[in-house]
Parts: C-alpha cells; sequence; structure tokens
C-alpha cells in the first residue's frame, strides 16, 4: 500500500511536469535553432486577418475603451499593418496582450502576428525570447512619478522610499541597478502595471517608476493630473519597438519597411489628406517608389518584396497618415514631442542645445 | 474442494481471461507503466534538455522583492534562490497566521451556529453564507481596494496613544527588540530568556497534568488552569527582571511618509490572511456544527445531568468527542490555505509564487521554476499534514 501510494505520487509528480512541458512548448519551437522559417504574411492572408498583442491598460498607447473599441499610438500601427499586407485597416484581431510576463509567451505560440505593445528591445530579450524587433516607433526612458508636495525632485531624495514598480519588466531590474548606483536602499511594490499604478494613485507608495511615457499617459487622463508630477531624470533606455517571431525576415522587413515608410512619409510631406493626390501624379521618383506607383507613365519600380505588393506604403499612409499624423492624433500634447527623441532629426536645426529627435527613415530605393 | 487461507481460488476454466485475477493486476500494472513511460518519454522529446538545470538559481537575482519582515534582502548581491526563499517565507507566515485565525474564528462561528440565542444562531448563519459563497480572490482583493482606499493616507495618519498608527501603507504597532537592559546586557541574553519561557512552559504543563490528575482521583477541584498560567506568569515576570530586562517594546514611528522601528502589518499582508482568514474559516464553522451534531444528544443530556455548566459541556464533553471528527476535515481546510496563498499575485504581496514568476520572467527556464514551486507547495502541504496528523491521533488515541 505504501509503496503505491509513493508511486501515485511519483506519478503525478511526473503528469504536472508534463503539463508544464506542454504549457512550455512554444518557448522551445522558437529557441529551435531555424528548424523551418516562419511565413508569417501569408498566414495573415490565409486568414484574412491580422492578430496584433496589444496593451489595453494604458491610456494614449493601448487602452479598451467603455464601448469595447481598443484605442491608441500602437493600435495605429497594427491598423497600418493590416491596410499594407491586406488591404483593410479594420481587419485586424486585437489580442490583449497587457500582462507584461505573458506577452512573449502569445507571441512564441503564435496566438498573435505582431506584438505592438510598449515593449523595450534589449540585447537579452532579443537573444533569449524568441523575438526579433522591427523599426523602435517610440523612444522612451525610464523616469519617476512623485506627488506635487511630496518634496522629492530626483531619486537622491528617495531613500528608504515606496516605489511601486511592475514586475517582469526591465524597469524592476533598472530601478535596482540605479539605487545600488546611488547607494540608497528602497522599498518596492511590484505587480501588474494597472495594479501599481492604482496603488501609488490610491497612496500606497511614494513613487511610480516606469517608461516616462506610460507615466505621462496615466496622469494625463486624471481628473487630479496637477497634483503628480513627473521627474525630469530618466535613468534608462527604453526604445518601444514591434515584435515579431525570429526566423521570418519576411515578416520582420514588412513590419519594420511599414514603420520607417510612416516615418519618411512625414519627412517629404505625404498626409493622409493628399496621398491620393500624391499617388496620381508623383512629385518626383521617391515619392513613386514608396508609393508603390508609376513616375511620369514609365513603370512600377518595385523594392522587391515578395509578399506585399508594391502600394502596401501607399495602403498604410491612406489608413493612419504619416508618423506624425499618428502621435497628433492618439497622444497629441500629452506627451509633447517638439524637439523630444520622437521629433524627426530634420526638425533640429529649431531646437536648443542637447535636444532634439533620433526619428530617421532609412531610404526606400 | 479446500482453498488455503490468503491463496487466490484456482481459476475456473469458463472464466473469460480478461475476468481472471492475474491477468486483470498485469494488464492494469502494464497500463500504469505505459502512461508513466509516454509521459515521461514526451516530457524527455518535447524539451531541449541540454539547457535544463537549476545553476540559473544561483546567479544575481537583479530586482528586490517587497513585503519583507525580519529580513532586509536587497537582491543585489544576493541569488535568486535567496529571493524565492525570501518569498516562501512570506507565504509561510501567511499561511501561518491565517491558520491560527480561521480556526479561532471557524470553532466561535461553529459554536454560534448550535447556540439557542436565535440572534446569535442566526448571525453565525450569515456569516457562514456570505464568506462561503464568494469566491476568496473577490474577498482578497475587495479587502485590499477597501484598505487602499478606504484608510487614510500617511499624511492624516490615525495616531492611537503613539503606540498603533493607522494608514493605507500598513498597521504600524510595536514590537519586542533586544534591548541592553540594566546591566547593558549583550543581544543573545534574549535567547536566554526564550529558553527559560520554554522551561517554565513546558514545567506548567506538568503541573497542570498533575492537578488534573489529582483532581480526577479526589473529586476535589484543583483549578489545574489556574495554577499553570499563574506559574508561569510568575516564572516569567522574574526571570525577566533577573536577566535585567533584555527586552523592550520599540513603539513604531512615522519619519516623513514612512513608518520607522515597531512592526509594520502591510495593506497587502493584511488583505491576503483577512480574506483566506474570512473564507476558510466559514468552512471551519460548517465542520465544527458538523463535528458536534454527530454527536448523539445523549452526551449533552448526560453533560446537563451531572450538572456542567454551558462552557463545561462544550469544553470537557462535546468538542473533545467532536474533534475526532473534526481534525480529519480542518486538515484539508489548512492545506486549501496553503494553496489558495497564491492569491497573494492579486494584491501586489511578494509570495513564493510571484518571485518565482519574476525569476522565470528574466532566466527563462519555466519548466525548472514551476518543478520549484509544485515541491515547495508540496512540501509545505506535507508539513501540515504532518502536525495535523499527529494531532489526530493524540485525540483518537483514547478509545470511546
Amino acid at each position: 500500500m505504501k509503496r503505491l501510494r509513493f508511486g501515485l505520487l511519483a506519478a503525478g509528480v511526473v503528469a504536472m511536469l508534463a503539463l508544464v512541458a506542454v504549457a512550455c512548448g512554444g518557448d522551445d519551437d522558437g529557441d529551435g535553432g531555424g528548424e523551418g522559417r516562419g511565413n508569417t504574411v501569408q498566414t495573415i492572408k490565409d486568414r484574412g486577418e491580422l492578430k496584433c498583442g496589444v496593451k489595453q491598460t494604458q491610456p494614449l498607447f493601448g487602452f479598451r475603451e467603455a464601448d469595447g473599441t481598443v484605442v491608441g499610438f500602437d493600435i495605429e500601427f497594427c491598423k497600418a499593418l493590416a491596410a499594407a499586407v491586406l488591404g483593410d485597416h479594420t481587419d485586424v484581431e486585437y489580442v490583449d496582450a497587457s500582462d507584461a510576463s505573458t506577452r512573449f509567451e502569445l507571441l512564441a505560440e503564435e496566438e498573435i502576428d505582431v506584438l505592438i505593445r510598449t515593449t523595450t528591445i534589449t540585447a537579452s530579450r532579443d537573444r533569449e525570447l524568441a523575438v526579433d524587433f522591427a523599426q523602435t516607433t517610440f523612444y522612451t526612458g525610464q523616469g519617476f512619478a512623485v506627488r506635487t508636495d511630496s518634496g522629492i525632485n530626483s531619486t537622491s531624495d528617495m531613500g528608504d522610499a515606496i516605489i511601486c514598480v511592475q514586475t517582469g519588466t526591465t524597469t524592476e531590474q533598472n530601478v535596482a541597478d540605479h539605487f545600488t548606483d546611488i547607494g540608497l536602499t528602497y522599498d518596492p511594490q511590484g505587480g501588474l502595471s494597472q495594479d501599481v499604478a492604482d496603488a501609488f494613485f490610491a497612496g500606497r507608495c511614494d513613487v511610480l517608476t516606469a517608461d516616462a511615457s506610460d507615466l505621462a499617459s496615466r496622469i494625463a487622463v486624471r481628473d487630479d493630473a496637477a497634483d503628480y508630477k513627473i521627474l525630469p531624470q530618466i535613468i534608462s533606455k527604453e526604445p518601444l519597438a514591434p515584435g515579431v517571431r525570429d526566423y521570418d525576415s519576411e515578416w520582420k522587413d514588412v513590419v519594420n519597411w511599414v514603420v520607417h515608410g510612416l516615418i519618411r512619409a512625414e519627412e517629404i510631406g505625404i498626409t493622409r489628406a493628399n496621398v491620393d493626390q500624391m499617388a496620381d501624379n508623383p512629385p518626383n521618383t521617391e515619392v513613386a517608389r514608396l508609393l508603390g506607383v508609376p513616375f511620369q507613365g514609365g513603370d512600377v519600380a518595385a523594392l522587391g518584396f515578395d509578399s506585399v505588393d508594391a502600394q502596401f506604403i501607399y495602403r498604410a499612409i491612406k489608413a493612419v497618415g504619416n508618423y506624425g499624423e499618428i502621435y497628433d492624433r492618439t497622444i497629441g500634447d500629452n506627451i509633447p514631442r517638439a524637439c523630444t527623441l520622437n521629433d524627426l532629426v530634420i526638425n533640429n536645426s529649431g531646437c536648443p542645445d542637447g535636444q532634439g529627435g533620433i526619428q530617421y527613415a532609412l531610404p526606400y530605393r | 474442494m479446500t482453498v488455503a487461507a490468503g491463496s487466490a481460488p484456482p481459476p475456473e476454466p469458463d472464466v473469460p481471461l480478461i475476468y481472471r485475477r492475474g491477468v486483470r493486476r498485469l494488464l492494469t500494472q502494464g497500463i500504469y507503466v505505459a502512461i508513466t513511460a509516454v509521459v515521461i518519454g514526451y516530457v524527455y522529446t518535447s524539451l531541449d534538455l541540454r539547457e535544463f538545470g537549476f545553476g540559473f538559481l544561483n546567479e544575481p537575482a537583479a530586482f528586490k522583492v517587497g513585503n519583507q519582515w525580519l529580513t532586509d534582502v536587497d537582491g543585489v548581491t544576493n541569488s535568486r534562490i535567496t529571493m524565492y526563499l525570501v518569498g516562501v517565507w512570506s507565504s509561510l507566515r501567511a499561511v501561518l497566521v491565517a491558520i491560527a485565525l480561521s480556526t479561532v474564528l471557524g470553532v466561535l462561528v461553529g459554536v454560534a451556529r448550535l447556540s439557542s440565542n436565535w440572534l446569535v444562531a442566526q448571525m453565525a448563519m450569515l456569516y457562514v453564507e456570505i464568506f462561503r459563497n464568494t469566491p476568496l480572490l473577490v474577498q482578497v482583493v475587495l479587502v485590499y481596494t477597501i484598505l487602499l482606499i478606504g484608510a487614510p493616507l500617511i499624511e492624516n495618519v490615525v495616531n492611537v496613544g503613539d503606540f498603533f498608527f493607522v494608514s493605507n501603507r500598513g498597521m504600524a504597532m510595536p514590537w519586542p527588540v533586544p534591548d541592553g537592559g540594566f546591566w547593558n546586557t549583550p543581544d543573545w541574553f534574549v535567547g536566554v530568556w526564550v529558553a527559560a519561557l520554554i522551561a517554565m512552559a513546558v514545567a506548567a504543563g506538568r503541573l497542570r497534568a498533575l492537578r488534573q490528575d489529582r483532581e480526577r482521583e479526589t473529586g476535589q477541584p484543583q483549578f489545574a488552569n489556574r495554577w499553570a498560567v499563574g506559574v508561569f506568569a510568575v516564572g516569567a515576570l522574574i526571570s525577566f527582571f533577573v536577566l535585567g530586562a533584555p527586552v523592550s517594546m520599540d513603539r513604531p514611528m512615522i519619519e516623513g511618509t514612512h513608518y520607522i522601528e515597531g512592526m509594520v502589518m502591510e495593506p497587502e499582508f493584511t488583505a491576503l490572511v483577512a480574506g483566506l482568514t474570512l473564507y476558510t474559516s466559514a468552512f471551519i464553522a460548517e465542520i465544527v456544527r458538523g463535528g458536534i451534531q454527530a454527536l448523539p444528544r445523549g452526551q449533552t443530556e448526560a453533560a446537563n445531568a451531572v450538572g456542567l455548566s454551558g462552557y463545561q459541556r462544550l469544553t470537557l464533553v462535546i468538542l473533545p468527542q467532536a474533534l475526532r471528527q473534526i481534525i480529519p476535515s480542518v486538515t484539508n481546510q489548512y492545506l486549501n490555505i496553503n494553496k489558495n496563498s497564491s492569491l497573494a499575485y492579486a494584491v501586489l504581496y511578494d509570495d513564493l509564487f510571484r518571485v518565482a514568476n519574476i525569476v522565470q520572467n528574466k532566466a527563462g527556464h519555466a519548466l525548472e521554476m514551476f518543478f520549484v514551486i509544485i515541491v515547495t507547495y508540496m512540501l509545505i502541504s506535507f508539513a501540515i499534514s504532518l502536525v495535523m496528523n499527529f494531532f489526530n491521533a493524540r485525540v483518537t488515541a483514547q478509545r470511546i
């Protein structure tokens, strides 16, 4: 009897391990050293719908409104991709990837085609998590929000402070590293991003730390926004970029060049309003190449994308407008853009010394 | 035809093969072995076991764990396994406190349900029905939300005579700390005092048993409990002063926006423990009620007949017998508390499950981490079962 019970116990442990193995299977498929290249573009076309993993709890970037629609900066890029690949920017299924700790699983498990969810590019993620990153859509850095009357002006005032920090993110490690550097201690409260923000606004913590854009978005939508301030101090680089699965360069190229195309459109003044007119009568060969239309009755200069036709950038611009239009429409004045990292390099001449944008599209040739 | 005792009856010729006992045994064991082999094989082949290993647990953590008590680990120089153990300690603390509180509350409510006072019985029933029929997650999150929003901000802290402070950063209360005392003794004198206390507790227990025996023999009241408590209290006081007052109470204070000194019960801990206690005590109350009602009515009537008071009837006659029914079921509830403690995930409490999640997020190795989580919960459950089996053996040792 004793022996039988031990046998059952052992079988139970093994069965649990098997369940875990099944649950984690996706990681290994992704890490599997180039076994079978993915072809996500074809999958999207066959399905007739783009599965976009987005955040639903962050105002301005990815937020579910009361009526169920999902809106925000990241959402516009989902629409642009759907328009580019499928021709219709409404053919998107927005999959909830709000939980930071499972977002890469969703991608590896092919629950989503692309992850556009304020995700920072880091070397270890690129290497270990079966994810490839496309062109950065938003540059930010980790900042700190405090109450205006708290008397805290930089991290050096935060000795023994209670800090609310989202777990499972780069911010957690940045805080630990930073406080080691400056030789102070702190008391962390960790959890899901929405939960820690709620705890901070309820007065549970002295400080909320997250990407500066994240902090701005959460404070901007509050009635008592004036009671909170974001410190100018930034302790990290957080380039936020769309993520795709490893070993699928066809799809990564499409995502990459759609983002570049929207930035390029802003650089050369193509907008949602004038894109049709530009396509009918392109002012120069570059605009013709970008929009995939013939220049003065000649041939269309194909850029060599096999999986999408030549007019994919045209459709993306037609659907959501250029980069600047997306920014103004979704984020607007809540996070000022002029002369910050997200401004165009070509606008930097008017900026004060030491400031300016780094958004710069690669050439369409 | 005679058959030797214990041996299987010889197979009858007309029984089909599949119904024969030997064949059956072989078949079931074969299926069992085959399933196990398939599962192990699947685990083995579906994973890249080249990278399987627990070495990642020894790497530096690079994150800090909140809700620490009696530990102060910053995670910079500490390994991941150290941080995990901090999380285990947080879980254990919540589980132990919830077990103690839910037992006391459960017995009170369970007895109250059988009260002859209509109001008391109805209130107890209402309590049970509310907390037994709503999800634990809802209760935990509700308590946490109330504590965060309902309790005052630290700036408007409620100060009870400089001893207790209540705000939404938790409840601060005095806490004993080692003290030099009269003769500036070293900190380890606390250990001496604690050892003395334990010795006196044992002595008091012995005295109680002696006086109980005498009461049984002579029939004269010997006040065993009063004697035991009195001896322990006097002994504790005397040894405290003989050792030069090695312990003092550390009163909490507020510096800026946080508590210093004293002990702080953070709202995350309170919410988790309160949720677990409310929920589980409702079940324990029903178990206690069932255990009492399962006793024959004659027991109550006999206790009344010999003139015992209501309290004596409960503590001397009813509960000791009902415990035989109660303990095995209550053990299950304790195991549930252990498992349900992972709901800490919903209230920012850094228990073992959350810390394990953080580690897994940084290091990958999900399989190994889940293995560690499962083994940890199982070990805690086994420990609880072990202790409860000991109590059960004591209760059932006396034949009735």
